[in-house]
């Protein structure tokens, strides 16, 4: 896998800080997990993050906090995590990262002709959405803005627009500036995962005419 | 090449602000560092092996009001700030013995333990907004947890403290202030001493500056 776009140092960032919401930091951590410079970019802010935290000023804990750790350490240990069985992501059976394996997916839906949609649920309810985006070879995305930012990361296939070609592992990040019309490679299907705030504006008149139908 | 350019237009996240206080740079000297170098993860290793509540104590004492000052500066509110730095130290205690000196330094994964708590608490707040749907999400996994083991630390270790050490104190400062304390560029102008017309110029020189040196190295 030859990875040749990746997210923007403020995303890795905001990755290493915990700053993404939750579909944000899903879809950059599924790029991660594929990209060892990103994610070599990643523990180097951490690591920075570490000379934050300790130059950040000493503020005084409450008191008895001191008391309270220690119970706590004594006591009982919460229950870990609950992971999911794997196999629940569904898409065709598709393999899919790691990191999706433990998703929650709703219902897949045909969005547009050779286009379809699985939302992933989350937990929050905090601005971006996530989905899996499946387009059949050759599809060509109307031309779109977005009234948000739009992150996808590539697990399967290809397409191209004005930035490049997008393979398994690429990293796309568009915003209401980047005005595109993704076309999907002719050799497979292409499976992204996407993760949105806003939502799309289709341009020109077939757009605002099917823009209403497209709700991704 | 698309990535690099693009990211001069990616707005910084900016959470609603706790006003802050004039007084918080002062605090610094409340809980000073003892003269002889401590070895943080030396006391970690102690708390691993024997339980040790004595270097366990003096973990709390150096990073539980940092990691609260931290929090305060990233957006938490008090008494969030007060129950991660909490949390955090509880889990110090019970991760210790998968700290690996070797892949990263004490702070840093400190750190990264009280990032994944500030993660959770966002993440209950933001349940919390959504009531109804509670009892259907109470087994979603936490995504921020696989990511972090996904990350083959060890194997990048070397190249990273490599990459950092290289770095110029003035390049690391401004990356820590732009992008993890999310500081406005006014402040980060302030605390440097530069101009406010030559911060975003700085912070993206720091930028290719990392990335180059953690591609080469």
């Amino acid at each position: 896998m030859t990875i040749t776009h990746h997210p923007p140092e403020a995303l890795l960032a905001g990755f290493a800080t915990g700053a993404l919401d939750e579909a944000e930091r899903l879809v950059v951590g599924v790029h991660i997990s594929a990209c060892p410079r990103c994610s070599r970019f990643v523990q180097a802010i951490e690591q920075l993050a570490g000379k934050s935290l300790e130059e950040a000023p000493p503020t005084a804990m409450s008191a008895g906090a001191l008391d309270l750790v220690m119970s706590g350490i004594h006591g009982p240990r919460p229950a870990g995590t609950v992971r999911l069985e794997a196999g629940r992501a569904t898409l065709g059976g598709q393999d899919l990262p790691e990191l999706l394996r433990s998703c929650r997916f709703g219902k897949r839906r045909l969005v547009a002709p050779g286009i379809s949609m699985q939302p992933i649920t989350l937990s929050g309810s905090a601005g971006s959405r996530a989905f899996l985006l499946q387009s059949a070879p050759g599809t060509r995305m109307l031309e779109h803005t977005h009234t948000g930012t739009e992150l996808t990361c590539v697990l399967k296939g290809s397409f191209s627009h004005d930035g490049g070609y997008y393979g398994p592992g690429d990293f796309d990040y568009g915003d209401n500036e980047v005005d595109h019309r993704p076309v999907v490679g002719a050799e497979e299907p292409c499976l992204c995962l996407v993760a949105m705030t806003g939502n799309l504006r289709m341009n020109g008149l077939l757009g605002r005419l099917i823009g209403p139908f497209v709700r991704l | 090449m698309i990535a690099a350019i693009r990211a001069e237009r990616v707005p910084f996240r900016r959470r609603v602000d706790t006003p802050r206080t004039d007084g918080s740079r002062l605090a610094v000297g409340a809980s000073r560092k003892p003269s002889t170098k401590v070895e943080w993860a030396d006391l970690i290793g102690r708390v691993a092996s024997r339980r040790d509540q004595e270097a366990f104590k003096a973990l709390f004492e150096h990073f539980a009001p940092r990691i609260k000052g931290l929090m305060l500066k990233l957006g938490c509110n008090a008494d969030e700030a007060e129950e991660i730095a909490q949390g955090a130290l509880i889990a110090i205690w019970r991760k210790a013995d998968q700290f690996d000196p070797a892949s990263t330094g004490a702070a840093a994964w400190i750190f990264t333990i009280a990032r994944n708590l500030r993660i959770d608490s966002l993440r209950r707040t933001a349940r919390a907004g959504r009531l109804g749907t509670d009892a259907e999400l109470a087994d979603s996994p936490d995504p921020a947890e696989p990511a972090d083991i996904l990350i083959s630390r060890v194997e990048n270790a070397v190249r990273v403290k490599a990459a950092i050490e290289r770095l110029s104190a003035e390049q690391s400062k401004v990356i820590q202030l732009s992008f993890i304390e999310e500081q406005p560029h006014p402040e980060i102008a302030s605390q440097l001493g530069i101009p406010l017309g030559t911060v975003k110029s700085r912070i993206r020189l720091a930028m290719n500056r990392l990335r180059e040196l953690l591609d080469e190295s």
